[in-house]
This record gives C-alpha cells, structure tokens and sequence, in this order.
C-alpha cells in the first residue's frame, strides 16, 4: 500500500490512519491502569466509530463523485478522440472545440481545486477532531461545526455535480454537434475522394462488382448445377443404375479392352499374315499346278527319255555306224547347235532361195512364157524347116530334073556339037551353059544356107531344154527349201508361245502387287478421311463468314490491341514518372488526370499513416491511463473493504484478508451462472464454521460474513 | 414427314437430319462447355432431355446454318458436318466432331417413301446423342477458352451461296479418333465421329 501518493484520498487515509493509530496507545493504558475510564474510553470509541462512519459515507460520495468525474473526463476523451478521428480536414473547427474542452477541462480543475479545499477542510476538522479528543465538549462542537461544513461541502458537491451534469449536457450538444459536422465533413471528404479518387474508386468498385457478380455467379451456377443435377438424377434414375452396373463391370471391361485391343493387333498382324498367306497359297496353288504340269510333262518327257534314250542309242549306233563323235550330249548339243547353225544357215539358205526359187519362179514363168514362144518359133521353125526341106526336095527334084535337064541339053548340045560344027555355035553353048552354072551355084548355096538356118534352130531349142531342165530342178530344190522352212517355224512359234506366257504370269504377279498397293492406299484414305481430308476435286469445304470463331477471334485481337494500347500508355506513364513530376506535368494534359490520380493514394496513405499513428499513440495513453486508475481502484478497494480480491480463474475470486494470520489465508468466490456468488471450500474457509453457517445459511449475506470475518481477524490481531 | 408411321420421304428425311444436328451441336456446345451453362435451357425431345442455347447470336447462327443445310440435305449435295473446337489462344485445332452424310442420290428421282417408320429413326438418332453425352469422358479436358466453327462438305459443283465462303478442312495434327454410332433415314445415312488431339501426357 502506497501512502506516499498525494492524492486527496490517500491524504486522507493517512489522516484517518494516524487518527486511528494515535488513540490505541492511550486506550491500552487506559485499560491496564483504571477502570473508570472505560465509560470515557467506550463513549469516546462510540463516537470515533461514528465520525469514521460519517467520514467513510462522505468519503463513499466523494469518490462517488470522483468516480463520475473520472467517467466524464474519460467519455469527454472518447469523444475527444472521435473528434479527432472523424475531422480531420475541418481541423479548425475541431481545434476549437478541442479549445472548449481544455477550457471545461480547466474549470473541471477548477473544481478539482475546490474539492481539494474542502479536504483541507476536512483535514481541519480533523485536526479539530483531535482537539476534541482533549476536549470532548470541543469535540462536539467541532463535530457540529464539521457536519455543517460537511452539508456544506455536500451541498458544494451536489453543485458541483450539477454543474458537472449541464457541461455535460454541453459536452453531448457538443458531441452531437460535432457527429453533424462530422457527418457532413465525412460527406464532403467522400465527395472530396470521389473527385480525386474516381479511377480507382472505380476500379475498386469494378473489382468488387466483378468479385460480387462471381460471386452471385458461382452462386447461381452452383443452383442451377444442382438443379441440373436433381433433374439428372431424377430422370436419367435408370440410366444411372444401368451405368452403375455398367461401372461395376467397367475395370472388367477395360481389361477385356485391353485383351481386346491386344487381341486387335494380333488379329491386324494376323490379318495382314493371312493375306501375306493367302497370296503365298495362291502363288503356291499357282506353283502346284504348274508342277503337275510339269509332273505330267516330266512323265511325257521320261516316255520321251525312254524314246529318245532309244533313239540316242540307235542314234548312237547310228552315231557309231556313220562316224560321228556322238557320245556325250554335249555333243549331241554341240552337233544339234552344229546342226541348227546349219539349219539356220539352211534356212538362211532357204529363204534366199526360196526367193531365188520365186525370182526363179518368176523366171521360170517368164522362160515359159519364152518357151512357148520358142516353141511356137521353134513350130514355125520346123514348118519353116519343112517347108524349106520341101522346098530343097523341090529344089534338089528341079535340081535333078535342071541336071536332067542340063544333060539333057548336054546331049543335045553335044550332038547339036557333033552335028555341027563346034564352031559356029559352041560359044552360044557355052555362054548357056555358063549361065545354068551359075544357077545351079546360087541354089547350092542357097541350099546351104537354109541348112545353116535349122542347125542353127536345132541348136537353140537344145539349149531352151537344158534351160528347162535346169530350172525344174531348182523348182524342185525350192520346194524341198519350203519344205524345211515350215519345220523350223513351227518351232518359233513355241519359243514365242513360252514367252507370252512368262510375260502373262509377270503381269498377273504385277497385277496382285498394284491390288494390295490399291487395298494399302484405300486404308490410308479411310484414315484420311477420318481425319477430315477430302477429295479437292470432287468436294469443297464450306462454312459460314460469320461464324463464333472468328468472332472470337475478333474480339481477342481487339482485345489483345486494347491492352497494348494501355500497356503503352501506362509505360510512358511510367517513364514520365521515373523522370519526375516536372517533366510529367510539362507533357500532354491527357496525361495529366492519370499522373494526379496516380499521386493522389500517397498524400493519402501518407493522412492514413499519421492518422494511425495518432490512435495508437492514443490507444497506448488509454492503456496506461487505464492501467493506472485499476491500480487505484484495486488499492482503494484494499484500503477500505480490507481485502485483496484477485480474479484466479474465468469466475473465480479470491478474497485476501488485510488481518490474515498467514499469506495463503484466502476465500475463494465463485460466480454462479446466474451472477449469485458462492463461496468454494479452502483451508481457511474450513476455520470459519460457524460464521459461515450464521452468516451465509442463514443471514444469506455475503458482505455480513466477509465484516465478520474482518472484524474477527481484527480483533485477533488486536487482542494479541 | 406426309405419312408420320408409314415411311419417309426425302423432304422429311432431310428435316429429320437437319434437327438432328441442331440438337446434337447443341449438345456438344453444353458437354464441352464452349458456352457457359448457364445460357443454357433443357428441353424435352427424343423422349430425353436436352440442352439447348439461349443465347440470341449463337441461336441466329445455328438456325442459318442448319436451314441451309436442310436445303443441301434435300439436294443430296452434303457429305458431311464436321464441328470444329479451335484453342482461342494458339489457334490450334483440339476437337473434330466429323458427320458424314451419305446420300440416296436415287430418292430424288422417285418420291415413293421409304418404309422405316421415324420413331426407330429416333431412337437411333437418341443412341447416337447419348454417346455424344457419354464421349465427356474420355475427351480431354479443355482447359483454355475456345470456339467453334461449323463447316459444310459440300460437291463441287454447288454454288456458293451469299454469306458462305470456302474453307480448309481444319484437321488435327496428331488426332486419335473414335467412331461413333450411325443413323440412318434409308434415304441419308449420318456415321458420326469425333477426333481430338493426343495429349502429351499419354
């Protein structure tokens, strides 16, 4: 306990304290020296009970008053600081009122001052107090006198409290005054920001509209989701339970997917294979006929072999009989090689004369032509020959009879000579005789002649014959050629048949290759297809001008365009910016709105920040203020009830008496729910039976019992 | 759609198909969540429910489209539809949603009706949407914002109406692709696929 504190209480606790403390030593004495004292010493104990009494009242409506005070002075803070908060920008007027209140605070000083005088009033009376204790008649007086300057300071008080309750009254016209202007200044400030702050109001507005239709949004979604979803429930119950079961079966399926899958593959591969197999079958089928062909042909050909092994050997006998080396077949090859170059040179030979046989042919038709002809001459000749043979009988006849003739004349001639004179007509004779000479010679030769003329026609029709012959022997010998050329034919076309036939099985093989090329192609175009490809010659892909993409995308572009836009602009807001408000405020004035908008929240925050600071300064003098006047109160609370009281627990108080024997000497109280207090049962409680049963069950008094207890420990330590 | 159980004839049978499509697209669209949900209105047709768009641009669009193609449909030019799902970002092809159309070219000659009654035909083309709704999941999910096209197979020989214009065929580049099931009206036959991009990761 703290008595050195100067407050107005405390003084006159010690005061009181001295009072109390001064007597006990007399009364002691008193006691132990004579007992005629004791009426004196009761009267007087009476009476100083009394007074303390009287005291404690007034001091009660003292701190009554005080307390009311303290409240004041502390709602006038409160207000104070609302004050302070709410106007900031009509600081004048608040500073005025701010003024108003140190005036009240003074005059509140004022009255502090004189509640001060009347406790050294009080003090007076104390002192008179003492006196009285000398004198106890003086004693009554100053005690008359002190209650009069008690109503006194009560009426004093009582004034005081009305003044109190008109500045009061004042401090709430005030408040209300103050809660109008601040209304009206908050409204102005409002206004005040939304003139300065429009853009960001108006984004913050945006954000939180934006946020708060999300919200509702969501919200919506979410109902008409579970709307959805009722619905779904409700009508698609079956399908549900169909699909449950389904679900059920759902990790089955899927392995049997995947076996399936797997299976897809194998039988894909498998596919593909049995194609590949299906070819190769037919190829082999294709194979098998032809070897039965062949097997067929190879037992021809073994019958051939037989044949031909016979012949070999007749061959061979025949090789052996005539001479030739045929012993090998290569010999035999070498020979047939030998004898189809030569038969290739016989035909070689055949063709050029099987065209000399036609050139002879022609020839031949032509001499002919020329034979008849000669013959025809040949006739002529002969008819000419005998008509000259008769002719050279007729002549050689005349020439017989001309001889016969001649001798005749001869004779004549000779007997004509002998007759007559050879001289007088031989030369007649004679030239006439010359003359059928020369006849005769003419004829002669030209006997010759025609005889030279039918040799000579003999001979050409010998040499026509040889020409004939000759030429029917070629015939012959051509015929023979042609013969021999038709064999060797016969042969090329076979060649010619084989080798049709290999082309025939390329082109078929040819054919399968482009089939599974075409079926490969066809598959790649179903896939195509799939995927959306199309034929750019028979089809033609056609869609809407306006259609939701381009719009979209439309829109995104502007968008995107906008944003870079602002994106510039906020650049150059920042270079501006970076290059200080000088050059900012020396640019464009479009640029101006945005640069005061953006310096705005920092002058701002900057009245935000010291408003900060000035409550919590606030606050912190609040706190200690308060901590204080609880310090006061829990000492006072000490000083006057005598007793110590802290809160433990939620609920729980312990009382600690000033008179404890021990420290640990306590009473535990616990609230009840229903704000009745109960006392719990401690070590020291468990001493105080009776009190507890007279007081508590009884009187159901809890300050009866708690004076007792004070007055039973008093009087404990007293007695000692 | 003259006699309704009887048969069908190519005028049907071509709007049969056409409001297939419609459906179907709209389901993709819902499935794939190129468009939010919430733009989105369920109805009853096919004897199930189904999803179908009430945003104002993409209805315009898709009814322009969709008449258009019934025209084609009922001159057997068509061969096929292939929606197309392009990532917004790298313009790059994710899905393909590939309908081929096969013609009866002879029911244009001869008016008789098919005899296939169309409550079979819807229950062929329902088969076919619920595995549209069921293709979900195994498809990737696309995680970036995308966009759709519809493009139009057409003969070659068509003129090219207004407002049209030719495209490529926009195909994946590594696409795996899973046939779905068919349809047919005995006069067009719908074989419906869907080819997407291989992820990475498998």
């Amino acid at each position: 306990m703290d008595l050195e504190d100067d407050t107005t209480i405390l003084t006159t606790l010690k005061s009181f304290n001295s009072f109390i403390s001064r007597p006990e030593h007399p009364q002691r004495l008193s006691e132990h020296s004579a007992g005629s004292g004791i009426l004196q010493s009761q009267y007087k104990r009476s009476m100083e009970l009394l007074e303390a009494a009287e005291r404690v009242h007034s001091k009660n409506r003292y701190l009554q008053l005080d307390q009311e005070k303290k409240q004041m002075e502390l709602s006038h803070k409160r207000a104070r600081f609302e004050l302070e908060k709410a106007a900031s920008d009509s600081a004048r007027d608040l500073e005025h009122e701010v003024d108003r209140n140190q005036e009240l605070l003074g005059q509140i000083k004022k009255l502090e001052e004189r509640a001060e005088e009347a406790n050294k009033k009080l003090t007076e009376q104390k002192e008179a107090n003492d006196a009285l204790q000398m004198n106890l008649e003086g004693l009554n007086k100053t005690l008359e006198e002190r209650d009069d300057k008690l109503g006194a300071a009560n009426q004093t008080i009582s004034s005081l409290k009305d003044e109190i309750r008109e500045l009061r009254q004042k401090i709430q016209n005030q408040d209300s005054k103050i809660s109008g202007q601040t209304l009206e200044n908050q409204e102005l400030q409002e206004k005040l920001d939304l003139q300065q702050r429009k853009y960001q109001e108006v984004s913050q507005l945006c954000q939180s509209l934006q946020a708060a239709q999300s919200s509702c949004s969501e919200h919506i979604i979410k109902i008409k989701e579970l709307e959805r979803r009722l619905a779904f429930q409700e009508q698609d119950f079956a399908i549900v339970k169909t699909i449950k079961s389904e679900a059920a079966r759902v990790p089955d399926l899927e392995k049997e997917l995947k076996r399936l899958k797997d299976d897809n593959a194998y039988l894909r591969e498998s596919r593909e294979n049995c194609s590949l197999l299906k070819e190769e079958v037919e190829g082999l089928r294709k194979k098998l006929e032809r070897m039965e062909k062949t097997k067929e042909e190879l037992i021809n050909m073994e019958l051939e072999k037989e044949r031909l092994t016979e012949k070999l050997h007749a061959w061979e006998n025949l090789g052996q009989s005539t001479g030739l080396n045929i012993r090998k077949p290569e010999d035999l090859s070498r020979e047939v090689i030998q004898i189809q170059q030569r038969e290739i040179a016989l035909k070689e030979q055949n063709y050029t004369l099987n065209s000399r046989v036609r050139s002879v042919e022609r020839s031949q038709s032509e001499l002919r032509a020329e034979l008849t002809q000669q013959r025809s001459k040949t006739l002529e000749e002969q008819k000419k020959r005998e008509a000259q043979d008769a002719l050279v009988r007729r002549l050689q006849k005349r020439v017989l009879l001309l001889t016969k003739e001649r001798d005749g004349m001869r004779a004549i001639l000779e007997s004509y000579d002998t007759e007559l004179a050879p001289t007088e007509y031989s030369p007649q004779l004679s030239k006439r005789l010359r003359e059928a000479e020369d006849i005769l010679q003419k004829t002669q030769s030209h006997n010759a002649e025609m005889e030279a003329q039918l040799t000579k026609a003999q001979e050409e029709t010998g040499t026509l014959k040889l020409q004939l012959q000759t030429a029917e022997l070629e015939l012959e010998s051509l015929k023979k050629q042609q013969a021999s050329a038709t064999d060797s034919n016969s042969l090329l076309t076979k060649e010619e048949v084989t080798i049709l036939r290999q082309k025939i099985e390329d082109l078929e093989r040819e054919r399968q290759r482009l089939e599974e090329q075409n079926n490969i192609l066809e598959m790649r175009l179903e896939r195509h297809n799939l995927q959306g490809d199309y034929d750019p010659v028979k089809t033609r892909v056609l869609h809407l001008k306006v259609n939701p993409t381009a719009i979209a995308k439309q829109e995104r572009q502007q968008e995107v365009e906008a944003l870079r836009e602002e994106v510039t602009r906020l650049r150059d807001l920042v270079r501006s910016l970076q290059s200080g408000g000088a050059v900012g405020h020396s640019q464009d004035d479009t640029h101006n709105p945005s640069f005061s908008l953006s310096l705005a929240p920092s002058k701002e925050v900057l009245d935000l920040r010291k408003q900060m600071e000035s409550s919590e300064l606030r606050n912190q003098r609040l706190k200690e203020v308060f901590q204080r006047k609880i310090q006061e109160f829990r000492t006072v609370c000490y000083v006057l009830t005598g007793y110590q009281i802290d809160i433990t627990t939620e609920n729980q108080y312990r009382l600690t008496s000033v008179y404890a024997e021990h420290m640990d000497d306590s009473l535990l109280f616990k609230k009840g729910s229903n704000g009745s207090m109960q006392l719990m049962e401690t070590e020291f409680s468990k001493t105080l039976g009776e009190m507890v049963a007279l007081h508590l069950h009884h009187q159901k008094s809890i300050p009866a019992f708690l004076s007792a207890v004070t007055l039973d420990l008093f009087s404990r330590q007293t007695t000692v | 759609m003259t006699s309704t159980l009887k048969g069908i004839t190519l005028k049907g049978s071509a709007e049969l198909v056409a409001e297939f499509f419609s459906f179907g697209i709209n389901s993709i669209l819902y499935q794939r969540g190129i468009y939010p949900p919430e733009t989105f209105t369920r109805v009853t047709h096919y004897d199930m429910s189904l999803q179908l768009t009430t945003d104002l641009k993409l209805k315009n669009y898709l009814t322009n489209v969709v008449s258009q193609l019934k025209e084609w449909l009922f001159e057997c030019t068509v061969q096929k539809l292939v929606l197309v799902i392009t990532c917004l970002e790298t313009n790059e092809v994710l899905e393909r949603w590939q309908f081929d159309i096969e013609c009866d070219k002879s029911a244009k000659e001869s008016s008789a009706p098919r005899e296939k009654s169309i409550k079979t035909i819807q229950d062929e083309i329902r088969s076919v949407i619920r595995q549209i709704t069921a293709t979900v999941t195994f498809l990737p999910l696309l995680e970036t914002p995308c966009a759709f096209d519809l493009l139009v197979y057409t003969d070659k020989d068509l003129v090219v109406p207004d407002k049209w214009e030719e495209s490529g065929p926009q195909t994946i580049d590594q696409s795996e692709e899973v046939r779905l099931r068919s349809f047919t009206t005995s006069i067009h036959k719908v074989n419906s696929m869907v080819a997407y991009k291989k992820t990475e990761s498998v």
